[in-house]
């Protein structure tokens, strides 16, 4: 019982080890030239000008655009929930669970390059 | 091994949380997160029949668990169509309150 | 070969698109047609296919003549609606090929509900369905009716499915299966007490489902709001298509999953079926829109489509077998609702009014549809000579035969009281004098249309044996069962 509690701590404490040795390896080796731009609050894909400098207030309204691109992206993160019992079962399948996947693949790409087409990939 | 039960009890009470959220709240995004609970629910109560149900060979029959994988692509296809219409409403009239959309009654 | 019917429509869905993408202005003037094409050929497919009773998918698909029979008029009412959307749409929105190629999925999603033999493809077709509906609800993106309308329709959906779910969750439960059949089986063989009381309480949540696509009271408030806010095209197929298969998947489920419990889903189903027509009909009584008549009259009628099944019994030979009833009324409530909103819809598109006060004075601006709103209006009434009186006979037959009277009385009843809000209609547009009476221009495509639904409507009464064989044969596979 003990030691499989042993695996789970080894692995707690790989998951903090593995992140924080890319942190320290570049807090190390990088040049430190801050300045205005770079020392102010971050989040991604909000300008700069978004934040008024009074109130660093997080209640802004997003940009419509976040949202047609997380639509996009939820679409091929839930086609992985059907590829990994496909991947796992493939021996058995054949070949023609090949043809099965990638004509569903096909339907999902049509989707997306018709969303291409449209402009709803563009930043604008 | 935990008796079947408890595994139902917990998706009974969160059902019942998901619908009374989709019932009470007013923020239609709310009503989608209660509507996602009740969906998660299900998917206990899927994987825990599963398990429980026909226990003798769990490995030849994964309907259960199938059906749990559909309904969380199908959930996901929901939120995305839901909160494209919510979207919708908010461009015309700025508001996600349900009870401020109200041209038709009756 | 079995499944050529669908395959043809997901082809034709994709093949919009693609058109859609890759076309010029003058090619997308061609995507009705190519729509139109698709549902022909996956109409003759089910025609080449008929016959058929297989099982296929690991028994969660069944292409039997009960589901072939649904196909048939799915692949109807989505020929009629792109026929009669194409005037419509034109001026009111740019993206005509989504709106096609959506639509070909949704009747693809009516083909596979009316096939799905398992509780997972009864889900999946569902809501394969519900989705496309609230995309067609919400087309008009600008229009703040048809924003209103989705999102309503939407929540209402979301709802409704989950708790179905989880009523299709506790029937794997107990069972063991998602299998149709072997649910039945299992429910046959068991002597435990507790599982007769989940298959109570299952079908009742199933039923949450069911009933919002098929509008049964209680599960029907989207439906007047979505009626009204949608593009009438849309309103016409979310009032025939959802409802028919709605009604193929309760058949489906009530008469082979649960033959061995019919005594207590009986009365549930008299009960509902009892509020549903009589709501609809009082509530109706009251509209000043046209698109709202119409929704509650739908409701109605969803109502005495129900009688058929409180009705059932399918042992003898007995020409009241209660499913037939329900199938000839489907068929017949298909090209009768539709005509009459192919009427609604070409009033719309000549003058934009959808309310009845604007239909004084029709039969000088447009006599035709005048006339043709007679002809359906008789027909949903359930008064001879038309397709809705047949339909009636059958379920209120069923009804008598079964010794449901009070049921039966009722029924009748309240076709009664809908003649009424019809009445009204028509004497709007026969005896008041209308405030613009310059002349109302139907185009040649609504015109076809409205021949060809008010045809069908008047020689299903007058040659109705077609359509009892055709109901006959579709009901066959169910004879083994109880």
């Amino acid at each position: 019982m003990l030691d499989r509690y042993g695996i789970v701590a080894i692995f707690a404490l790989l998951a903090v080890i593995f992140p924080a040795i890319p942190l320290l390896l570049s807090l190390v080796i990088r040049p430190k030239k801050p300045n205005q731009s770079k020392k102010a609050t971050y989040e991604c894909g909000l300008e700069f000008e978004d934040f008024p400098e009074e109130a660093q207030n997080v209640w802004v309204q997003f940009r419509v655009q976040y949202y047609l691109f997380a639509l996009i992206f939820v679409v091929f993160d839930i086609e992985v929930v059907y590829l990994y019992p496909w991947a796992v079962a493939y021996n058995t399948l054949g070949p023609f669970a090949l043809v099965e996947m990638i004509v569903f693949l096909g339907i999902l790409i049509l989707a997306l390059a018709y969303a291409w087409r449209n402009g709803l990939l563009e930043w604008t | 091994m935990i008796p079947l039960q408890f595994y139902l009890i917990v998706a009974a009470i969160l059902f019942c949380l998901g619908l009374f959220g989709a019932l009470a709240r007013r923020n239609a995004v709310a009503i989608l997160m209660g509507i996602e609970l009740m969906l998660n629910a299900v998917n206990i109560n899927l994987v825990a029949f599963w398990r429980y149900v026909k226990p003798a060979a769990p490995t030849m029959d994964l309907a259960g668990q199938i059906f749990a994988l559909f309904v969380v692509t199908l959930a996901a296809a929901e939120a995305a169509i839901g909160l494209a219409l919510i979207i919708a409403i908010y461009r015309s009239r700025d508001t996600v309150n349900v009870e401020d959309v109200d041209l038709m009654k009756w | 070969m079995l499944i050529s019917p669908e395959l043809i429509l997901a082809i034709f869905g994709m093949l919009v698109l693609v058109v859609d993408l890759i076309g010029r202005a003058r090619t997308r003037e061609w995507l009705p047609w190519v729509t139109v094409l698709g549902f022909v050929l996956a109409f003759a497919a089910t025609l080449y296919i008929w016959g058929s009773n297989a099982s296929i998918f690991a028994g969660m698909y069944s292409v039997d003549m009960f589901s072939l029979f649904f196909k048939l008029l799915a692949t109807i009412a989505g020929t009629m609606i792109v026929l009669v959307s194409i005037d419509y749409l034109r001026g009111r929105t740019t993206r005509q090929g989504e709106f096609f190629s959506i639509f070909t999925f949704s009747i693809l999603a009516m083909t596979m509900m009316a096939s799905s033999a398992s509780l997972l493809m009864i889900y999946l077709s569902i809501e394969f369905l519900s989705y496309t509906s609230y995309l067609l609800t919400g087309f008009l993106r600008e229009d703040k009716k048809s924003n209103e309308a989705a999102l309503k329709y939407f929540l209402y959906g979301a709802i409704t499915s989950a708790v179905m779910l989880y009523g299709l969750s506790l029937l794997y439960g107990v069972s063991g299966s998602l299998n149709l059949t072997d649910i039945a089986t299992a429910f046959a063989n068991t002597v435990d007490p507790s599982v007769r009381t989940v298959a109570l309480v299952a079908p009742a949540l199933v039923l949450a489902g069911l009933g919002f696509k098929i509008s049964l009271v209680p599960f029907h408030q989207w439906a007047p709001d979505a009626y009204e806010g949608a593009p009438t095209p849309v309103t016409a197929f979310l009032s025939v298509g959802p409802k028919a298969v709605g009604f193929a998947i309760l058949l489906r489920v009530a008469l082979t999953t649960l033959p061995i419990y019919q005594a207590s889903w009986i009365p549930l189903l008299a009960v509902i079926s009892i509020i549903t027509m009589t709501l609809g009909n009082l509530v109706a009584l009251r509209q000043t829109n046209i698109k709202r008549l119409l929704a509650y009259s739908s409701i109605a009628q969803a109502g005495y489509m129900l009688i058929g099944l409180v009705g059932v019994n399918l042992t003898g030979n007995s020409p009241f077998s209660g499913l037939n009833g329900v199938l000839i009324y489907l068929f017949a409530y298909l090209f009768t609702n539709l005509g009459a909103f192919i009427c609604v819809i070409a009033i719309e598109n000549a003058t934009g009014a959808v309310n009845i006060a604007d239909y004084a004075g029709l039969v000088r601006r447009a006599p035709f549809v005048a006339a043709l709103f007679i002809i359906f209006f008789l027909s949903l009434a359930g008064i001879p000579p038309t397709a809705g009186f047949i339909g009636k006979f059958f379920v209120f037959g069923a009804a008598l035969r079964e010794g449901f009277l009070t049921l039966a009385a009722i029924g009748v009843i309240n076709s009664i009281i809908s003649v009424f809000y019809y009445f009204a209609v028509i004497r709007a547009a026969f005896f008041l004098d209308a405030k613009d009476p310059s002349p109302i221009r139907i185009t040649p495509l609504v015109t076809a249309m409205l021949t060809v639904t008010a045809a069908m409507v008047l020689l299903i009464a007058v040659y109705p044996q077609p359509l009892f064989n055709l109901a006959a044969w579709s009901m066959g596979m169910f004879g083994v069962v109880k």
